[in-house]
């Protein structure tokens, strides 16, 4: 199996400066601004606006790239790739089995791109996960390429993880017939 | 792996598809087309034993060792 980590390092220097942007900028406003200030106001609801808008684009799948990009600071991911040695076709049913199963929840599976959404519950350490699981052929074999990526969140508190190793756990055990 | 399935020749000596020998054994289609393809982890005695009388067959006419 191979491992492609995309989680915030605190050495990354685009960490610190997101950071210093969420954290600095609301007092500065906060000071800047008097308490009844439209600019307070506007802010908040950008916000809160952008929080509420993440969490409707979450379910659709048109919406993978902008969760799962490198380049999206505000969502931590993980990335993995596995090979099964069973047909994508194959694989693509038993996933969506083995998610129905499962603690996830499944919001679309796509059997012409052969890709799936599923997402986890939200916790005290998270807004839920969005996990995407796509297949490809590569020469004789088909892979299993899977992302689970915060909605909201810059650490996910390990759950990115945790969601990788509790798929795997239930595609083996569902390999038990 | 060195254990072979031999479902699918047994499911054309009894005439039967997949999706009757599923619906009897109450095993979904996914899972047997695995198991035909010997991708399996394991196999559950009562999973074989469903089979086995479905098919009307002994585990060995399933199960096949190919040594090295």
């Amino acid at each position: 199996m191979k491992y492609i980590t995309h989680k915030p390092k605190l050495n990354d220097v685009r960490i610190w400066m997101t950071l210093s942007v969420l954290i600095v900028l609301p007092i500065l406003v906060g000071n800047y601004f008097e308490p009844e200030s439209p600019v307070l106001a506007v802010t908040t609801l950008l916000i809160v606006g952008f929080f509420i808008l993440n969490l409707v684009i979450r379910k659709f799948l048109y919406f993978r790239a902008y969760f799962t990009s490198n380049y999206n600071l505000l969502t931590s991911k993980v990335r993995t790739e596995k090979e099964f040695g069973i047909s994508k076709e194959l694989m693509f049913e038993k996933l969506i089995e083995v998610i129905d199963d499962s603690k996830f929840t499944l919001i679309k599976a796509n059997k012409k791109s052969y890709e799936i959404l599923a997402i986890s519950k939200i916790s005290w350490l998270s807004w839920g996960e969005n996990l995407y699981i796509s297949f490809e052929d590569r020469g004789d074999e088909s892979i299993m390429q899977f992302c689970s990526a915060t909605l909201f969140q810059i650490y996910s508190w390990g759950k990115n993880e945790k969601n990788h190793n509790d798929l795997m756990k239930a595609i083996d055990s569902s390999l038990t017939v | 792996m060195s254990i072979v399935v031999n479902l699918d020749v047994m499911l054309a000596k009894r005439k039967m598809k997949l999706k009757e020998l599923s619906e009897i054994v109450g095993v979904s289609t996914v899972n047997l087309s695995i198991l035909k393809q010997s991708k399996v982890k394991a196999i559950r005695f009562s999973t074989l034993d469903s089979i086995c009388e479905a098919l009307d067959c002994q585990p060995g006419d399933l199960l096949e060792h190919i040594g090295n």
